[in-house]
């Protein structure tokens, strides 16, 4: 999953960006509105997490901004606000979910994840994929109730296909989803991390479609 | 002597009092007007009757021989004597007298004119040269007979009046003070946190300036408040994000670090974050609870905001569930959004802090507004039960939490009128607590 986080606070902001690194997550961090308006309008994001106090403005209006645009992107609002009439406003702007700081990593990406998989259309974080039995909120992968260990890059790699059953998913889109701006990647990085899933789990779980790129397999 | 506290009595008081002073006052001067003028005619016929009397006496003495004796007077019928007289010739002997003349009474004559004595006031005049005296007596009794009559006259209708008259103005000012007794009504039944102007609308016009300087004093308490409100939540939100950059980090470091000792380290510094945070949120909400009207300016949905603080509480750090029972029609109320969820969010925390971790708290909503939060756990004393929401009141000191939660519960529930009940055992159980928050009245 791709995911842009608009926080000003540095220290936070490091330690917001690592967790969801270490998640498997691309982030790109930016500290002002008007980067996060430049950089959304470059990438195709999963995830925006937005504080609310910009030094160049008010996140709420930036959000009203963006989706009366027409953009759907699953935004997550971080803020020290934590007045429940100030969430019903970051809500009725737009926002999917709403944490108040100082809020635990892991419930960050608890929402994150739960916030990932309402948009892709399955809220529910178990699901069976031939003899796979996939947790999308414990981020575990079992067959006949064995653990098959994956890296985070493989899960979120994985995560992907299991979110978008029966899409085609280009190469290119991988490489967005997995790794931000600012990381040079090897040509065949994605087809490295695809074959090694493919040796975890089955040959059949993934597969290639000539030309355009990869989807989960049926089986 | 102690005035009464109510403005009413004191001005019956007041008025009845100076009334039956003028009455008096009044009575007193007309009594001595009136005797005044009594005796000048009492006087004036002394003196006329005796000036009367006394030539035809002497005609009569002249006609009649002197045997040397005293004539008597007698009565055509028996009354009450008022005048009586004697005749004397010039050396004092008596020659005629009235048939009640008591000799006693009546001095020698010494010159024409009025003699005051103890008993009687005596009238004095001669004729043929001196040779013929008449005194004249009438009993002082009877002056002040009369006197004492005119008073009681002038008086008695005060014992029947006095009263009349204070209840009368008893009614008139209960009827004329009824909008000051509302204008009081209305400042005394509010809460501490109601703060909003009061109506002057039907208050007399010398009350109006009084209530317009307390509608001014509210107006400026208000905007204190709502400065010391905005500086609470400004304060809140410059302290969330650095303590949210400091428990980010170490949370970092936990997951992180291989050594257990840092690993150690990183968890006591997340403890103590956490403390912190809680303590000062708390002391924001107390502050925000405390600080400003509790009315909402529209009302608000409670199942929205109750799932919401749910929805929260759900990620936290506890094994215990919480069990929702909403309407599933809006239930809308006029408390402020945020008062309410802070006390609903204190009320859940509670619950899931100190009760039993195997059985969810049970979080009931009824159509009028009535908030129940209830756990199972142990029963707690009523003596304990009593202190639970007063400040830093925790049942045990080895009990996590700020001891603060439920005096914000209270402090909401009196803002906005409505009244807090805490029960253990919890209603239908033999075990647990609950708290039950009946709808804002505003």
């Amino acid at each position: 999953m791709r995911v842009l986080l608009v926080e000003d606070d540095t220290v936070l902001g490091a330690g917001v960006r690592d967790q969801i690194k270490v998640e498997g997550h691309s982030v790109d961090w930016v500290t002002r509105l008007d980067e996060a308006g430049g950089y959304i309008a470059a990438a195709s994001y999963d995830l925006v997490l937005l504080d609310l106090m910009l030094p160049d403005g008010r996140g709420l209006p930036f959000l009203r901004e963006l989706r009366k645009k027409g953009d759907v992107t699953p935004v997550i609002i971080l803020t020290a606000l934590d007045q429940i009439s100030d969430r019903i406003d970051g809500l009725n702007a737009g926002a999917d979910d709403y944490m108040v700081k100082p809020f635990d990593l892991a419930e960050l990406s608890a929402r994150l994840a739960a916030v990932a998989r309402r948009y892709a259309g399955n809220p529910n974080p178990l699901v069976t994929i031939g003899d796979l039995e996939v947790d999308l909120a414990a981020r575990a992968v079992r067959r006949q109730g064995k653990l098959i260990p994956l890296t985070a890059r493989e899960w979120v790699l994985f995560e992907g296909f299991v979110q978008h059953p029966g899409q085609i998913i280009s190469k290119a889109q991988l490489e967005d989803h997995l790794y931000a701006f600012d990381i040079e990647i090897e040509s065949n990085t994605i087809e490295v991390h695809i074959s090694r899933l493919r040796k975890k789990l089955g040959r059949e779980k993934i597969e290639t479609v000539r030309g355009m790129g990869y989807r989960l397999g049926e089986a | 002597m102690r005035l009464p506290h109510s403005l009413q009595a004191r001005l019956v008081l007041a008025i009845g009092m100076s009334v039956g002073v003028v009455w008096v006052i009044s009575a007193l001067i007309a009594t001595a007007t009136i005797r005044e003028k009594v005796n000048k005619v009492f006087d004036s016929a002394l003196e006329e009757t005796a000036q009367r009397i006394l030539p035809l006496a002497v005609q009569e003495l002249f006609e009649a021989e002197d045997d040397g004796t005293a004539q008597l007077i007698s009565t055509l019928r028996e009354h009450d004597e008022f005048l009586v007289y004697i005749i004397r010739d010039r050396s004092g002997r008596i020659l005629l007298r009235s048939h009640d003349a008591d000799i006693q009474n009546f001095p020698p004559f010494e010159q024409d004119g009025f003699v005051k004595t103890d008993k009687n006031i005596l009238y004095y005049d001669s004729a043929v040269g001196g040779d013929f005296t008449i005194t004249i007596a009438e009993p002082l009794a009877h002056r002040n007979e009369a006197a004492r009559e005119t008073l009681l006259a002038l008086g008695v209708p005060l014992f029947f009046l006095l009263p009349l008259t204070i209840g009368g103005i008893w009614l008139l000012l209960h009827f004329m003070l009824g909008p000051l007794r509302g204008f009081r009504d209305e400042l005394a039944v509010r809460g501490g946190q109601d703060l909003a102007p009061v109506d002057t609308g039907r208050l007399p016009a010398e009350i109006i300036p009084i209530a317009e300087a307390v509608n001014a004093l509210l107006e400026r308490l208000q905007r204190t408040l709502e400065s010391e409100r905005g500086f609470a939540s400004n304060a809140a939100h410059e302290l969330r994000t650095p303590v949210a950059a400091a428990l980010a980090q170490t949370q970092r470091l936990q997951s992180e670090a291989r050594d257990e000792k840092t690993i150690q380290r990183a968890n006591n510094i997340e403890i103590s974050l956490k403390r912190l945070n809680r303590m000062s949120e708390k002391l924001m909400q107390m502050a925000r609870a405390e600080g400003g009207s509790l009315r909402a300016e529209k009302p608000h949905d409670l199942v929205q905001i109750l799932r919401m603080v749910a929805g929260d509480l759900a990620y936290g750090d506890h094994d215990n569930q919480i069990q929702l029972t909403l309407p599933d029609v809006p239930v809308l109320s006029w408390i402020d959004p945020d008062a309410f969820a802070i006390a609903a969010r204190n009320l859940l925390e509670n619950a899931l802090r100190h009760g039993s971790r195997e059985m969810p708290v049970a979080v009931d909503l009824q159509l009028d507004g009535t908030l129940t939060v209830a756990n199972a756990g142990p029963i707690v004393p009523p003596e304990d039960l009593k202190k639970l929401t007063h400040r830093f009141a925790r049942q045990n000191r080895n009990t996590r939490g700020s001891g603060l939660g439920l005096s914000i519960v209270q402090v909401i529930a009196d803002g906005s009128r409505s009244k807090l009940e805490i029960n253990s055992p919890a209603t239908n159980r033999i075990d647990g607590f609950e708290v039950i928050l009946y709808p804002a009245r505003f």
